[in-house]
Formats: structure tokens, sequence, C-alpha cells
């Protein structure tokens, strides 16, 4: 799902940088209001972490790559989905300027996907579910599903637009694998929300504070 | 990756006149000579470009002392995941051209175009190139060089400050990881092993996830503790020192960024081809 550069226009990706830094800002905000002593080493942890789930790149045809997102996890470990686009953009940075997965003028593009939609649809379906369900593994499931799905059909919209492949083929192959892709996020994003409401319910800033997710704000 | 993580930063300690370069030097080089090769139309003429970008590159990495086998390896690690998506690029046919010649058919209604041919080639020379300088920026720049060098073309603090713990876990991860590994190893234990049950090799899994998570966690939160014990805290970073650029540095980046821009006008300019 990482777009990498010279596979979007640099007018297209300029567009996106604009629309990428609005959120940033914001999200700088939510980290100078939200991010202090105690929470730093969680977000610094969750960028690795998330940084590590993302290294388990597959190309998809037609399209571009397909690996899990993180988003959703991150917005809702940390309450917030401008947490997810804080966390997705530290990774991004680092992954596009080592390790080029990713690109400089793309950037703005894969925020957008990973980190703002990813995080929002992640953390409102989880919060919308969660009310209606009380269970944390079912609205965990679907909303990191949903936080995997989204960003990459929004990616291959991008990458039409862009001219470098067909909308149809595009959604259609982006669509079905990450579909499949977010069953496993679904899992990973379960199991550790579980982990971490075990073992350290203190972190979590949801609200969620049994494994099971009995207690919703 | 994470391995990869261990060889980047040690080849970043090395020593050469382009690692002793100052980090913002080498940032503002990588990413101008980015942002001109994808700034180049999808036209053939990203072909001249290219080719003298990469020449450009070339002499860099040469005065770097590294290997070509390291960028060799880095490079093959990125280009063949793309490679399979330029190469479905031959099948399709975009916006950029408006006749298509077919070259072969194939079973199934699916043609190879001339037309895309050249663009995924195009697709192909622009990405080459632009990975290549980002693995030149990553190989010489020590990763606690470019943070500071990014606080001090303006990265917001907040960001500086998550970078650095971020990168710190990461390495804490690649220790747990294999720490861990070898513990399941002593036990025996193979995830791609048939014969136990797709259940339990799950479970063990998830545990060395979430295992390799909460102790990288903590052991995290008793280094930044400890951080904080002596004085370091989340405004650290407020106060990067303000470090001017030599006069050589000055020169260097100036020559560069001048190339950088006047290549790709130039060839537009005079239509001058050398492919």
């Amino acid at each position: 799902m990482h777009i990498p550069d010279a596979f979007i226009p640099i007018w297209q990706g300029a567009i996106y940088w604009i629309i990428a830094l609005v959120f940033v800002a914001l999200a700088l905000r939510w980290a100078r209001n939200e991010m202090n002593e105690e929470k730093l080493p969680l977000v610094a942890v969750l960028a690795a972490g998330i940084f590590a789930l993302q290294s388990f790149n597959l190309p998809v045809s037609m399209g571009t790559s397909g690996h899990l997102v993180g988003g959703a996890l991150a917005a809702i470990i940390l309450g917030s989905p401008f947490a997810a686009v804080f966390i997705l953009s530290l990774v991004l940075i680092v992954q596009g300027v080592l390790f080029g997965d990713g690109g400089i003028t793309t950037m703005g593009a894969n925020i957008i996907n990973m980190g703002v939609i990813g995080g929002f649809v992640g953390f409102y379906s989880f919060k919308g579910l969660m009310g209606v369900t009380k269970s944390m593994p079912i609205s965990g499931f679907v909303a990191a599903w949903l936080a995997c799905l989204i960003p990459a059909l929004a990616c291959a919209v991008e990458m039409y637009f862009a001219g470098t492949f067909p909308l149809t083929e595009g959604l259609v192959a982006m669509g079905i694998y990450h579909a499949i892709i977010g069953v496993i996020e679904g899992f990973v994003t379960v199991a550790a929300i579980y982990l971490i409401t075990s073992v350290r319910p203190d972190l979590v800033d949801t609200g969620v504070k049994t494994p099971a997710g009995a207690q919703v704000p | 990756m994470i391995e990869e993580l261990f060889q980047i930063e040690r080849d970043a300690f090395k020593d050469s006149p382009i690692h002793r370069l100052d980090a913002r030097v080498k940032i503002a080089i990588a990413f101008a000579a980015i942002i001109a090769l994808v700034a180049v139309p999808y036209s053939p003429m990203i072909y001249t470009v290219g080719a003298i970008f990469f020449a450009f590159f070339c002499v860099l990495w040469a005065c770097t002392r590294l290997s070509p086998v390291i960028y060799l390896k880095r490079a093959l690690a990125i280009i063949p995941l793309w490679g399979v998506i330029i190469f479905f690029q031959i099948f399709l046919k975009n916006k950029y051209y408006t006749t298509y010649d077919v070259v072969m058919s194939l079973p199934f209604g699916i043609n190879i175009y001339a037309q895309s041919i050249e663009f995924a080639f195009i697709l192909f020379v622009k990405f080459v190139v632009c990975i290549s300088f980002i693995i030149l920026l990553s190989s010489t720049t020590k990763m606690q060089d470019m943070l500071e060098g990014g606080a001090r073309m303006g990265l917001p603090a907040e960001f500086a400050l998550a970078l650095g713990m971020m990168i710190r876990y990461l390495f804490v991860f690649g220790y747990m990881f294999r720490k861990i590994n070898e513990t399941l190893k002593t036990k025996c234990f193979d995830a791609f092993d048939r014969h136990l049950s797709y259940q339990y090799r799950l479970r063990q899994l998830g545990y060395m996830i979430g295992t390799m998570f909460i102790r990288s966690y903590e052991q995290g939160e008793r280094v930044y503790t400890s951080m904080l014990c002596r004085g370091y805290g989340r405004e650290s970073y407020l106060f990067v020192a303000k470090k001017g650029l030599k006069g050589g540095e000055w020169a260097f980046l100036s020559i560069s960024l001048v190339f950088i821009i006047a290549i790709p006008v130039a060839v537009w300019l005079t239509s001058f081809h050398m492919f």
C-alpha cells in the first residue's frame, strides 16, 4: 500500500501533501496536549511495532503492495484517531527515508491512506461497535478489518487518478487482497489489545479496561 | 527489515567525505533529486535525465567508499517488489497515451502494448534513480544525525523526540526478536511444522509477538525513566543547538542543487536525448 515515488505525478503528490499536512498539524496538537512523559514510550513502541508489522510486504497484481496497516491499533490504544496519524507519520518517515519503502513525494498520499483514513475508520468504527456490541474482540476485529480495507481502496483510487493503473482492476485487486489481509490485521489487533489490557490496562486510553471490553466510557 | 536496520547503521558509521557532510546537505540533495525526477513528465525525456542523475549518484557513491555490493543488495531488496508492479504496466492502457500498438496478443484477450512497455520503462527509471538517492542518504547518515538534521530543518520537536524513541525501540525490537527466536529454536518450535496443530502454532506466535511488544515497552520505559532522571525530557529537542554549514558544505550543496535543477530544464529546453 506504500505508493513509491514516480507512481503519482508531482502536482497530485503536492495536493496529497497539503491535505496530509492539515491532519499532521492536528496530530501535532494532539501530541502537544496528550503525549506526556508516560505516554511517549507507548507512542514510540507502537510506532516501532507497527513498523515491524508493516515489514511483511507482498505485491498485489495490477497495482501496488499489501501489508498490515496498524492504524486502528494505534487509534484504539491511544484513544484518538490523531494518534494514528501521528504514529503512522513517524512510521512512514522512517520507512521512506531509511528503507525506500514508500516515497518522499508520495508520503502525503500514504499518510492520508494509512494514517488519516486508517485511523479515523478504525477509531470510529471501534467506538460505534463497542457501543452496540460491548465486545472488544468483535469491535476490534471489524474496526481493524475496515481500517485495512478502506485505505487500500483509497490507494487504488489515487493510483487511478495518477494514471498508473485502471480503477476497476485496481479496486478488485486491492479490495480482495486487503479483505484477506484485513482478517490477519483483525486478529493481530484484537490480540494486541487483549494482551495490553490484560498486562497493562493503564496504557489503554479508549476506555477498554478489561480484555473483554466490558467497561466502555 | 529490522535486520537491515543494523546493516544500514553499520554503513552509516563508516567514514568518507560524504559521511562527514552535514545531514542537512545530504537530505536536501536527496530530496531535491527525487522531486526533480518525479517532476519530469512521463516521457522518454526521463531516460536522459535519469542517466545523468544516476551518473551523479554513482560519483557520490564512489566518494562514500562503500562497496557497490551494499548498494546492489539494498536496491535488490526493494526493486523486485515494485518491479513486479511495474512489469504489470505492460498489459495496461493509461491516460498518458492516446493510441496503443499491440506488440503481442496473449490468451484471454490480454495484450502487450508498445506504449505500455515504454511507460513501464519510464516508471522503472524514475523509481530506481529515486531509490538510489534514498539508499545513498541512509547509508551515509547516522540516524541520530538525520534526526538532528531534520530538527534543524524544521521537523517539529514532537516528531523529532518520538522518532528518536522509535528508532531506539526498533533496535530493542530487533534484539528481543533475536532472543525470543533463539528461545523458540531451543524448544525445537517451528511455526511451519505441519505436525503441530494450527491453533497451537498461532497461539505460540501470538505469545511471541505479545511478549516482544511488552518486553520492548518495559525495557524502553526503564531506559526512558533513566533518561528523565538525567534531565532529558520531551522538551529536549526544542533546544537542538544551532549549527551553521561550513563553506565547503554550502558550496557542495549549491552546486548540487543547481545541477539537479538545471539538468531536467536543459534537457527539456534543448530536447537533447542520449537514448
